[in-house]
């Protein structure tokens, strides 16, 4: 007796457990990164359409913190426990690539398909003349400026070259009670993409021509010898290396700070936590021979080789990038347009602000594709954060970062 | 001769349960370590020891292994000083210890990475609380930027740490004093024992095994604590505040040498071994002698 109800027992659960495998079958797994509180609900609602309109396909959205989903891929695939698709920030897709667990999209993609999107955008997820990812968001830099700050301090337009913006920071520092000219990031993720801004207004590159370091260039030198200076004289916030992007931002919404280079999801933020701030976008200022470069970013959704519903994954990711989803998408995170039709909507037509942003996307600089990038990224940041603290000369650091990355890059 | 087989029998099932939580992934750690390993973790050629050689090569290793000692030290005898005092002023009777006992073991219901959320708010420069009150009160006239250099950042993230691990270590003592029978006390008194007297002749030998119990379970927490350090600094700037796991978190997941960073993590669980052993073997020897 006791022996059947055992088996029984067993049998049920087998018999579940083959139900579950079933139910696998048609279930497409995708793990995406949360943007921000409205991520998960826009990702709720892709569902709930894309299952009534492909009845026998399930979708299952696993929505992970920015912070974590490098880790949570890394420890997926190291089990072999990854979903079908997931997002990714395009700088790591290389990685992906070389070790052979994205699978290349060339197969199912049409023309039609492809001339959905914007050139710029789907580029960096080309890699060896194979489409291995799709860029599910797009953004760039630019900068904002307090234009009640400006007015005060008597300035009448946003800098156009970095001497101007010295000088309009001075001016807004002189007016006290607590304001800061320029905000400056100097801790946490893109601490060096900060830098990089006034890098390549002095005219170098991340990598050299030669696939060097261009930390060891004169260019490099005059922008941190510029940051530094800055830092020095106060016309940054105080204690940078305690500020990251969103403590910056945060200082920005409450009127603290003159001027400060993001992202366009900013605007976003300001719109619901400090609606009466008045403020502009420019374009980030130019270096002396008039050089100038923003930071363009992609993050992509791609396939994984292993899965096993690669068919039923094709068919979310062409219902991900139609026109509709997309300016849902793209509008309630603040990123830019990647889909031809979506630009030419009146949203992006007549908002400024973005305006600001796609003008200066031909100045734009992708991460570049190399493996090891992140180390890279590391190692700048630590140079940076040794030079703002005036612990370490700027010559000094960046030519031990530069030997630090060279020998990265060698690998 | 069943007699003998029998308590390796009954002990087998933990044994088996101690192998597949503990050996396991201490093999597949030491299978990675030896080994060229890509990001995802799949195993390449057989390298020896050049992941250990990679990492002892590296300064900010040497710096975080320096800085995890001191972390270790500072937050474990931090957290017993205050402790033994807080337990003996709690053990005594008096109007609302209840209330008291609370307050006392609040931070350690809350996560560990709340509460060091809510004082990286606090430690803000410009808009934190501790420098609002610091300066309501007179004590500064200009916003202290904790957390823009290790030499405030690293104090204040030790003080965290004591913090949050005297609840614990005072509900270990509150534990042993309670086991101390109160006539020892009532004996002494009318022997014209003072209460110092009392606390050095009879508390703290009595409690003397709850101190190194205490001693050895802080010692393996605060040694492998990892969101006081991550959420307020990240072990920044410059890797100024990074402790060993905080440097191997960056080394597995931001640039993706888990081979490098099993080798580190193989690394502290032997120096946690070896502490304990040795801790164990001197506080037993102690308590024989």
């Amino acid at each position: 007796m006791k022996l059947a109800k055992w088996t029984v027992g067993l049998m049920a659960g087998m018999s579940m457990l083959a139900l579950a495998a079933q139910a696998n079958a048609g279930e497409v797994r995708v793990t995406v990164a949360e943007y921000s509180a409205k991520t998960g609900p826009y990702f709720n609602d892709v569902k709930k359409e894309f299952e009534a309109a492909n009845p026998g396909i399930t979708v299952k959205f696993e929505v992970v913190p920015w912070d974590v989903l490098l880790q949570k891929l890394t420890t997926d695939i190291t089990a072999g426990t990854n979903a079908d698709l997931s997002i990714i920030g395009t700088r790591w897709l290389i990685d992906f690539v070389q070790q052979d667990v994205a699978e290349p999209l060339d197969s199912y993609i049409t023309p039609e398909f492809k001339d959905r999107f914007i050139e710029t955008f789907l580029k960096p997820s080309i890699m060896e003349g194979k489409t291995y990812g799709l860029p599910i968001a797009a953004s760039a830099r630019a900068m904002y400026y307090n234009k009640e700050l400006f007015e005060k301090a008597g300035i009448a337009k946003p800098p156009a070259t970095w001497t101007e913006l010295q000088e309009d920071a001075r001016k807004i520092k002189a007016l006290g009670s607590g304001t800061f000219g320029f905000g400056m990031q100097g801790k946490e993720i893109e601490t060096d993409v900060y830098y990089y801004y006034a890098m390549w207004s002095y005219g170098t590159e991340i990598l050299n021509k030669d696939g060097t370091s261009g930390l060891s260039t004169p260019g490099a030198l005059e922008a941190a010898k510029l940051y530094k200076s800055m830092i020095d004289e106060g016309l940054t916030e105080p204690g940078v290396t305690s500020n990251n992007r969103e403590d910056v931002q945060n200082l920005f919404k409450q009127g603290k700070i003159g001027m400060m280079i993001t992202a366009p999801f900013l605007s976003n933020q300001i719109k619901e936590e400090a609606p009466n701030l008045k403020y502009g976008v420019a374009a980030i200022p130019a270096g002396p021979t008039g050089a100038r470069g923003t930071y363009g970013v992609t993050d992509s959704i791609i396939m994984f080789k292993n899965s096993k519903n690669k068919d039923e994954a094709w068919k979310l990711l062409d219902f991900l990038f139609i026109k509709e989803q997309r300016a849902k998408f793209t509008q309630g995170e603040g990123f830019l347009p990647v889909n031809k039709e979506e630009a030419k909507m009146d949203y992006y037509v007549n908002n400024a602000d973005l305006a600001a942003f796609t003008s200066l996307l031909p100045d734009a600089r992708f991460a570049p594709v190399i493996p090891g990038w992140e180390e890279i990224a590391q190692i700048t940041s630590d140079a940076m954060q040794k030079i703002y603290l005036g612990n370490s000369e700027p010559e000094a650091a960046l030519k031990e970062a530069a030997e630090k990355a060279n020998a990265v890059l060698k690998k | 001769m069943q007699n003998r087989i029998l308590p390796y029998l009954l002990t087998l099932p933990s044994l088996f349960l101690a192998a597949v939580v503990i050996f396991w992934p201490v093999w597949d750690l030491i299978q990675i370590s030896t080994h060229d390993v890509n990001r995802f973790g799949q195993l390449r050629d057989f390298n020896g020891f050049a992941n250990y050689y990679a990492f002892l090569a590296d300064p900010d290793f040497l710096a975080a292994l320096w800085r995890t000692a001191l972390w270790t030290v500072l937050v474990v005898c931090g957290a017993l000083l205050l402790s033994v005092p807080v337990a003996l002023i709690l053990n005594t009777d008096f109007y609302g210890r209840g209330i008291a006992r609370v307050i006392i073991m609040l931070p350690w219901a809350v996560s560990l990475t709340m509460t060091a959320v809510v004082w990286r708010w606090a430690l803000n420069g410009e808009s934190g609380m501790l420098n609002s009150a610091l300066m309501a009160v007179g004590v500064i006239d200009q916003n202290i930027q904790w957390l823009s250099r290790a030499g405030t950042a690293f104090p204040m993230q030790v003080l965290i740490g004591i913090l949050v691990t005297v609840p614990f270590t005072t509900t270990i003592f509150l534990g042993g004093l309670s086991s101390i029978p109160d006539d020892l006390y009532e004996a002494a008194a009318l022997e014209g024992a003072t209460p110092l007297q009392q606390f050095s002749e009879i508390t703290f030998p009595l409690l003397k095994p709850f101190i190194n119990i205490a001693i050895v379970l802080n010692t393996i927490y605060v040694f492998n604590s990892f969101p006081i350090i991550w959420v307020m600094t990240q072990g920044g700037p410059a890797n100024s505040t990074d402790i060993l796991v905080t440097h191997l978190y960056k080394l597995a997941f931001r640039i993706g040498k888990l081979g490098e960073a099993s080798a580190v993590s193989l690394l502290m669980f032997a120096i946690l071994l070896i502490f304990t052993m040795i801790y164990v073997r001197l506080a037993m020897r102690e308590q024989r002698a």
